[in-house]
Order: structure tokens, then C-alpha cells, then sequence
């Protein structure tokens, strides 16, 4: 069998999994408390499919915001990330700053951030590009603070550039790592997500986000817990797509007898 | 031609200072083939890296060609010891990867199939054995066309037929393309192999303690005559008197 068909043969298998479980997730729930608190998997589709217009429009503007905070959190992380763990310089000054910023939740500072920016669309772009930026940082540094020292001798005794060092080596040998940490931040990536579009999104509409689409309609649970299924789903393709990516652009990480190495 | 003198570099400042070379004067002719050994750690790869310009020198001046060496220089290649291959570039690209950052447009395909590795242009590092990354990394050097080769023990780890392999083809380049050569190794029958004189070091911070004549070297056969085997014995001798 081939790899792409066997690959799809596992998926297929997770979801008809997720769905048993959550179907009798729902039945358990209704017979033991009486009445129905999660609706069944069919209910929810359902109701998507009832809603489908609207649940299409909230999934595009979470997938664009989603998209755009990681792409900013990269083009500013990424070249941070690797000059601070490249250049011992900027290390020594910049690394106790950012391991001080780095856990601290940006949904505290929410306040602050309403404050500073207002209920626009930027500030939620803010809230989504913090919680990613800083795992970014974090990664690039860490790996670029490792870069073997004679691959950096090969370029430099060709005569290369700081900016050829970094292309040649600090970039390639980094990105991996870089790409693994951001699929492992999808998922926090999504929670803050859902947090910016809910508590600052008080004004939209159910269009305007996965998020708001899911706390407008708290009251109806099929249709609610069908936008939470599109977040999932939001989860999956872009952790997919970062996957993708790292086998596009790390190619030879994937080949050989010892994987690279 | 390279010519080192007084050559002195210190690694750190201040208390943390350590003198890796002090004060080491050498000359090596133009088209000459002349290789370092010396205890471990005493300053060869420093010494190798000071004339490839990656260092600068703390005190003392290092010509080559009688230009004095303040950065890398075009005509001056390096082989790394294990090659120094970026995993994630494929062989062509690695052994065209000093030629893209000089700017220079020519292809190293025809380097790469006079080294045999003819068809393997797309693998990448990890898919070679060591022989053939080896010689991936002497492609690298050769495709810039230098004046002057400077090798870091271009045979370190290599199983023993291999090692002879490569040994063999760094002799044929050397004839065919006539470069001034500096070979730094540990391998006492592989400074005699490839050394037409064999700078013995003293252990750090290093200094030149005997230069030893080789005229055999690069003769057919060489390695199986009693010359040879004389020769390596007394670089041992030499070697042992010095504490390594």
C-alpha cells in the first residue's frame, strides 16, 4: 500500500475513534444526568451544515487572523531568535530579558493590551502574535546557539558574510527546530486565539471568528460545540501545513541511513 | 609560497589567556607539499586556520605568495577534518558552496566526476559513506582552482583502506595541479606519505622542533620501500623525545 493512502487510512481510523468517543461521551452524559449536555456527533454536524454559510466565514477569518499572527510572530522572531543565540554578544544581554518576558501569559496583560490598542482587529492580532513570537524566539535561539562550529569555519574560509553565515548556516541548520516548536505552539497558538476573538471581540458578529462565533451562540449548544469542532479542525491544518512545510524545506532531515544526522 | 614568521596567537585575555602558537617561524616553497604533525593539541589547526586567515595572527606576519594574510583569501582553500559538509545541502551544492559565496558562477560537476562521485550530485551528506564525504570536501577546495591547499587532517577516522584511498588522491592532485600544500595530520605514515618535509611541533603553545627531509615522497611505490619505513620510525623517535 502506498505511504500517502496508508497515512490517510490512520486518519480516517483517529476520526472515526474521536467520534465513538464523543458520541458515547454524549450518551453517558444523557443518561446519567438525564437530559442532553453534549450533543451527539451527527446533532452537531447538523446544525454545521444548518449554519454552514456562517461557520464557513468565522473558520476564513480565524484561519487569516491565525495566519497572519504566525507570520508576523516568524518574521520577527525568527531573526531575533537567531541572533541572540548566534552572537554571543547579544546573548549575554538580551537572553536574561527575553527568559524574564517569556512566561508571562499575554492573556494577563489583556487589560492593558484593551487599553493600548482598543477593541480593533489589531489588538487580537497582538494577543495571538505574543503567545506565538516568544516560542519562536525561544527556538531560534536555542538551536542557533548550538550550530556546529566547522560549518560555520566551511563558509567563513570561503569568505563569507555575516549575512552568508546566517543563509548558508545559522538558517538551514535552525530552521527544524524553529518549525517543530511552532506545530507544538499550535495548539496554545489556537487557545489564545479563541481567547482574543472572545474577550475582545464583544462586538462582532458570529462571522467575525471561530471564537465569537462559539460564545454567540453559548445558547445553542449543537451549533456552539460545531464551531468548536471548526477550531479543532483550524488546529489540524495548520499543524499539518507547518509539517509540510518542514519536509519541503528540510528535506534532508528526512533522508539517509541515520536520518540526517 | 608561505612564508610564517614569529608567528605568536594567544587565544583570550588576561589571566584566561592561553599561548597556542609562540613565536613559530616556516617556510613552504611554492608547489611544495609539506606536512605538520605534532602532540594533540598543540596548536596544528590553529596554526592552519592562522593560514587560511580565519585568525588573526597576535604577533608575527604570515605571507602568502608574499602578500601578508590579513583575511581569506581567494586563491587559499581548506579541507576540513570530517570534511566540514553542511547536511543540508546536497553534494553538488556542498561542493559548490565556496564558489557561491565568492560569487563565482562556474559549476564544480566536472571536479565532482573526476572524483567519482559522478551521480550522487542530489544526495545529501547523510546518504554517503565517509569516504565519499571526504572526498565531497575535496571537491569543495579543488573547485575553487587554488594556488595553495591547506589541509586539517583530511583522513582522521577513516577506516584504513579508505585512508589510503584518499592519501593516494591528494598525492595524484598534488602532481596534476602543481598547488603548495600544508598538510596538518596525526597519522605519523601520512606525514611521511604526503610531506616532502615533515615540520615536527613541539606541544603547546607550538613551536617548529625539527624539519625533517623527505625526498622519497611522491616516488611510485613509495610507501612500500624501506625508506619509508625508516622514515616513519625516525619521525616516531622524533615524536616520542618530545613528550606526546
Amino acid at each position: 500500500m502506498n505511504r500517502t493512502l496508508r497515512l490517510s487510512m490512520y486518519y480516517l481510523l483517529a476520526i472515526v475513534l474521536v467520534l465513538l468517543v464523543w458520541a458515547a461521551t454524549s450518551w453517558l452524559l444523557e443518561a446519567t444526568r438525564g437530559r442532553e449536555i453534549l450533543p451527539t456527533p451527527w446533532v452537531t454536524f447538523a446544525a454545521a451544515a444548518a449554519n454552514f454559510g456562517t461557520l464557513a466565514s468565522a473558520f476564513g477569518s480565524s484561519a487569516l487572523r491565525f495566519l497572519i499572527a504566525l507570520a508576523v510572530a516568524f518574521l520577527l522572531g525568527l531573526p531575533l531568535g537567531l541572533a541572540v543565540g548566534f552572537e554571543s554578544k547579544l546573548d549575554r544581554y538580551l537572553s536574561p530579558l527575553i527568559y524574564l518576558l517569556y512566561p508571562m501569559p499575554p492573556v494577563a496583560l489583556l487589560l492593558f493590551l484593551y487599553l493600548a490598542f482598543g477593541l480593533g482587529e489589531v489588538v487580537r492580532l497582538v494577543v495571538v502574535v505574543m503567545a506565538l513570537f516568544f516560542q519562536v524566539v525561544v527556538a531560534a535561539q536555542g538551536a542557533a546557539k548550538y550550530v556546529v562550529p566547522s560549518h560555520v569555519t566551511a563558509v567563513r574560509s570561503a569568505g563569507a558574510t555575516r549575512g552568508q553565515i546566517y543563509r548558508h548556516v545559522v538558517l538551514p541548520a535552525t530552521l527544524p527546530s524553529v518549525l517543530t516548536a511552532a506545530r507544538v505552539s499550535v495548539g496554545l497558538g489556537i487557545t489564545m486565539l479563541y481567547i482574543a476573538e472572545t474577550k475582545l471581540g464583544l462586538l462582532l458578529g458570529p462571522r467575525a471568528g471561530l471564537g465569537r462565533f462559539i460564545e454567540y451562540y453559548t445558547f445553542r449548544g449543537d451549533i456552539s460545540l460545531a464551531g468548536v469542532v471548526g477550531l479543532a479542525l483550524l488546529g489540524l491544518l495548520f499543524y499539518a501545513a507547518l509539517e509540510l512545510l518542514e519536509r519541503f524545506f528540510c528535506r534532508w532531515k528526512f533522508v539517509g541511513a541515520r536520518g540526517g544526522a | 609560497m608561505i612564508e610564517v614568521d614569529g608567528l605568536t596567537l594567544i587565544y583570550g585575555r588576561g589571566g584566561a589567556a592561553v599561548p597556542a602558537v609562540a613565536g613559530l617561524s616556516m617556510k613552504v616553497d611554492s608547489y611544495e607539499l609539506v606536512s605538520v604533525v605534532g602532540p594533540s593539541g598543540c596548536g596544528k589547526t590553529t596554526l592552519l586556520f592562522a593560514l587560511d586567515g580565519l585568525l588573526a595572527p597576535t604577533a608575527g606576519r604570515i605571507r602568502v605568495h608574499g602578500e601578508e594574510v590579513r583575511s581569506v583569501r581567494r586563491d587559499v582553500a581548506l579541507i576540513l577534518q570530517d570534511a566540514g559538509l553542511l547536511p543540508w545541502k546536497t553534494v553538488r551544492a556542498n561542493a559548490e558552496l565556496s564558489l557561491r559565496i565568492q560569487g563565482r558562477k562556474s559549476s564544480a560537476g566536472k571536479v565532482l566526476a573526476d572524483l567519482g562521485l559522478a551521480g550522487f550530485e542530489k544526495r545529501f551528506p547523510s546518504e554517503l559513506s565517509e569516504g565519499m564525504k571526504r572526498r565531497v570536501g575535496i571537491a569543495r577546495a579543488l573547485a575553487l582552482q587554488p594556488r595553495v591547499m591547506l589541509m586539517d587532517e583530511p583522513t582522521a577516522n577513516l577506516d584504513s583502506i579508505t585512508r589510503e584511498h584518499i592519501q593516494n588522491l591528494i598525492l595524484g592532485l598534488w602532481w596534476e595541479m602543481g598547488f603548495t600544500g600544508v598538510l596538518v595530520t596525526h597519522d605519523m605514515e601520512e606525514a611521511v606519505f604526503l610531506g616532502k618535509r615533515i615540520l615536527v611541533l613541539s606541544a603547546r603553545p607550538a613551536r617548529v622542533v625539527e624539519v625533517i627531509d623527505n625526498p622519497g615522497m611522491g616516488e611510485p611505490g613509495y610507501r612500500g620501500t624501506s625508506e619509508f619505513v625508516a622514515q616513519v620510525a625516525h619521525l616516531r623517535q622524533v615524536l616520542g623525545g618530545n613528550g606526546s
